[in-house]
This record gives C-alpha cells, sequence and structure tokens, in this order.
C-alpha cells in the first residue's frame, strides 16, 4: 500500500472530524495500528486540531463552571477507605472425603477434554484471524483502485461539462502533404472565447525516448508552443495551454521537452481553422 | 497528568480529575462550539451540556478511535450543529463567517482574557481563498465534508484534499506563532 497517498488523501482529517462510516473508521484504526507514519501523521493532525482550538478560544464564563460542576455534584464519588470485613473466625473447612473421589476423577478427564478443544480451536482462531487480515488487505487494494477510478471519473466528468457548455471548434490536422507520417491525424478542439485548447491523438506513430511532439498555435504573431502531445494516450482529451489566437494549429517532432520554435523540417501535421 | 491517569479518573468519577479536564479543555471546547454557535449565552449553554455529556458518556470513549480531546471535540461540535439546525438559533438568521470570528474575537479581548488577536488573524488569513472557504464551511458552520461537495458542486475527492491542505497550512502556521 502507498501509505504517502494514504496520509495525503485527507481521510485522516475526516476520521478526526468524525465524518467516516463506520467502515472507514474500523479501516483507518486498522492501518494505524499497522503503520507508525499513519499513527505519527494522526497524532499531529490532534496536536494542530488542538492548538488551533486552544489559540482561537475565549474561556467560557466563570458562572458556566459553576453551574457544570453544580450539575455534576451528585455524580461525584467521594472516596472513602472501604472498612475490612473481617473473615469470621468460625468458618468451617469441610475435609475432602472419599465419596468424592470419582467426581475429582471426572472433572480431571473434563479438563483434559476441555483443554484439547481450546488448542484445537485456537488453531482454528489463527487461521481466520490471517484469513481476515488477507481480506482486510485484499480491501484495501480495492478502496485504492476506485479512488483511482472516481479520480479519473471526476476528471472525464469536468471535461464533459466543459465540452457541452463551451463553444468547441474542431480543427483537424492531417499529415497528408508531409514526409513524415501520411496517415497521422490529430483532433484540436478549441473555445475560443474560453480560450481552452484540447487535442485528441487518432492516429500518431510512437517516438523513441529523445524525442516528443510538440503543439504549436500559429496566429500573427507565428507559432507558440503550446503543450506537448502524449501519442500513446489515443481519443482521449488531453488539455494544452490557452490560446486566444490562431489561424493554424500544427504539431512538430522535436527534442526530448520541446522547443523554442518550431523544427519546420519535422513537421508531421497541419490544420487550418476554418 | 497523563491522558491514562485523567480517563481513569473520569471513569472514577473523581471531582480533581473532572476539575482538571475543565482547566486544561474548557477554553479549546468552547471555541469549538462559540464559532458555530455565535450567541455567547446560547453557546454557554451547549457548552455546559456538552461537557456534562462527556463526563457522563466517558465509559463510551475508545482510546484507539483517537485522542481524549478529539472525542470530546467531536462532542461539542455536533451539539453545537444540533444547536445551529435547530428552530430556536435559525430563526435569528446569524451565520458565521471567518472575518465574524476574528473581528468578534478583537472587540472581546478588552473584556476577556487578553488573547493574541493578531495571531489568530494571521492563522486563519495565510489561507487561500479555497482553503478559507472550506474552513469556514466546515469549522465555522458545521458543514460535513459531503454537504459542501453537494451544496456547492465541488467533486468529494477535490473536498477532502481540500480540507487536508487548510489543516496542513494551520498546522505550519501553530507551530510557528
Amino acid at each position: 500500500m502507498d501509505i504517502q497517498s494514504y496520509i495525503s488523501s485527507g481521510k485522516l482529517e475526516l476520521f478526526l472530524l468524525g465524518e467516516l462510516t463506520e467502515r472507514e473508521r474500523e479501516e483507518v484504526i486498522d492501518f494505524a495500528k499497522r503503520y507508525p507514519e499513519i499513527q505519527q501523521e494522526l497524532d499531529d493532525l490532534q496536536e494542530t486540531m488542538f492548538a488551533f482550538d486552544n489559540m482561537t478560544g475565549v474561556a467560557p464564563s466563570q458562572e458556566v463552571k459553576e453551574k457544570i460542576f453544580s450539575t455534576l455534584e451528585s455524580d461525584f464519588i467521594l472516596k472513602e477507605v472501604p472498612k475490612p470485613t473481617a473473615v469470621p473466625a468460625d468458618a468451617k473447612v469441610v475435609p475432602i472425603g472419599s465419596p468424592w473421589k470419582p467426581f475429582a476423577i471426572a472433572a480431571s478427564i473434563a479438563a483434559i477434554v476441555a483443554s484439547g478443544a481450546a488448542f484445537y480451536y485456537a488453531g482454528k482462531y489463527e487461521e481466520r484471524n490471517d484469513q481476515f487480515t488477507a481480506l482486510l488487505q485484499d480491501q484495501s487494494v480495492m478502496a485504492d483502485n476506485l479512488n483511482q477510478v472516481k479520480q479519473e471519473y471526476d476528471q472525464k466528468d469536468s471535461q464533459l461539462d466543459k465540452m457541452i457548455a463551451g463553444d468547441f471548434k474542431r480543427v483537424v490536422m492531417k499529415g497528408e502533404g508531409f514526409d513524415m507520417q501520411k496517415d497521422a491525424r490529430v483532433d484540436v478542439l478549441w473555445d475560443q472565447n474560453a480560450q481552452e485548447v484540447f487535442i485528441a491523438v487518432n492516429n500518431l506513430n510512437d517516438l523513441s525516448d529523445e524525442f516528443d511532439y510538440q503543439l504549436w498555435a500559429i496566429g500573427d504573431d507565428g507559432p507558440v508552443g503550446i503543450g506537448l502531445v502524449n501519442s500513446g494516450e489515443k481519443l482521449t482529451l488531453q488539455q494544452m495551454e490557452a490560446v486566444a489566437q490562431a489561424g493554424a494549429f500544427a504539431i512538430t517532432i522535436e527534442p526530448k521537452g520541446g522547443s523554442k520554435a518550431p523544427t519546420l523540417e519535422k513537421l508531421v501535421v497541419l490544420g487550418e481553422v476554418a | 497528568m497523563e491522558e491514562v491517569q485523567l480517563i481513569a479518573g473520569l471513569r472514577a468519577k473523581d471531582r480533581k480529575t473532572t476539575e482538571y479536564l475543565y482547566d486544561k479543555y474548557s477554553r479549546a471546547l468552547f471555541a469549538v462550539i462559540s464559532r458555530i454557535v455565535f450567541d455567547k449565552d446560547i453557546a454557554e449553554e451547549v457548552f455546559h451540556d456538552a461537557f456534562v455529556k462527556i463526563t457522563k458518556k466517558i465509559d463510551h470513549y475508545e482510546e484507539s478511535k483517537g485522542r481524549l480531546y478529539t472525542w470530546m471535540a467531536n462532542i461539542c461540535r455536533n451539539s453545537a450543529i444540533d444547536k445551529l439546525r435547530s428552530k430556536e438559533i435559525s430563526q435569528s438568521g446569524k451565520t458565521n463567517t471567518i472575518d465574524d470570528f476574528v473581528y468578534g474575537m478583537e472587540s472581546q479581548s478588552g473584556t476577556q482574557e487578553h488573547i493574541d488577536g493578531i495571531g489568530v488573524k494571521e492563522l486563519l488569513i495565510e489561507l487561500n481563498e479555497d482553503q478559507k472557504f472550506i474552513v469556514e464551511y466546515i469549522y465555522f458552520k458545521g458543514y460535513t465534508h459531503s454537504e459542501v461537495s453537494e451544496e456547492f458542486d465541488i467533486p468529494l475527492g477535490t473536498v477532502k484534499s481540500r480540507v487536508r491542505a487548510a489543516i496542513q497550512v494551520l498546522k505550519k502556521n501553530v507551530a510557528r506563532i
């Protein structure tokens, strides 16, 4: 498990604010026992919360204190030393006579059987406990995965919102007419009012490690680099830097990390804004 | 007094221990309540009931679920939220903001015990807008994180990470002041 990302998820803060469900709470308690870093973080957070409250607080009035203690008065238990009760001197000791013998033997046998059973069930318990721990681990892995999926979902959801709410123009960039990759195609989605640019890679060859694809917005002031393109992520939206004005978009191959000005010999695709 | 002794003393209904608890924590616990319930008289009434509840329910406190203070603070916070949402207060229409709180602190500092009002202000003002918003709603208005998420259309994950970021800023400031 990635302890740091668990700590930074914000779950521990919610735990302390009493806002988790019973199951999530158990999980935090369990992890705190197993991972000292998590326990440490909980301790630090509690220190902070107390210090913050204490520093920002004003003491309640003296009247409230008096009222509270008078309400509690009847609850306080006065410490009295209990009188020792004497053992009566004439207590009788019953001697164990022969009539008890068979019962004593029977009791011993029962005790031996019970011990055997206890060992047997102790073993079973151990086994179940291990299974339970394994299940808890599985569950935490699943919770992590779910968290990741949720974050991806949130991201897609906000992209979709933008697509629906915005006024996006589609600019198709093609490789026809250039020597690099004839069948390359990348779509630019551009909301001129919000200045937002997304791209979706349709077809683009993979590059070796020392090169990157770089997107250019070509406007009145010449080409401006607005981000690197991930050729591996096909048909998903990649957000690029903001553009207010452009007559065309183009992608070139540049040394890793991108360049200040485009290498025109390595122009891959170009699309004009209609 | 160690926390273990303190808890044992409270469970034994010992008067001295209860007084110690009061002296050590009443200011912080009252802060938790009075930033949600702005009216001082009502806040004191809530504090009275919450403190009595704490001493009566001490047997329900479980060490594994956090420090004693955290447990007590949650009782106070919940009592304050219950009061705030009861008709009694909602009719008066008061809402708390961080600015009210800081301003309120300053105006009280003459009559109440001395407080480093400037420090408090700094403590809160270092937060950025997002964090300030989160602290305001969760600490001062008693919202849960899911209520903030629903009402203001902020993804739950984002609320969580902002809660964390805000508390991290407070942590840094608390250590500095």
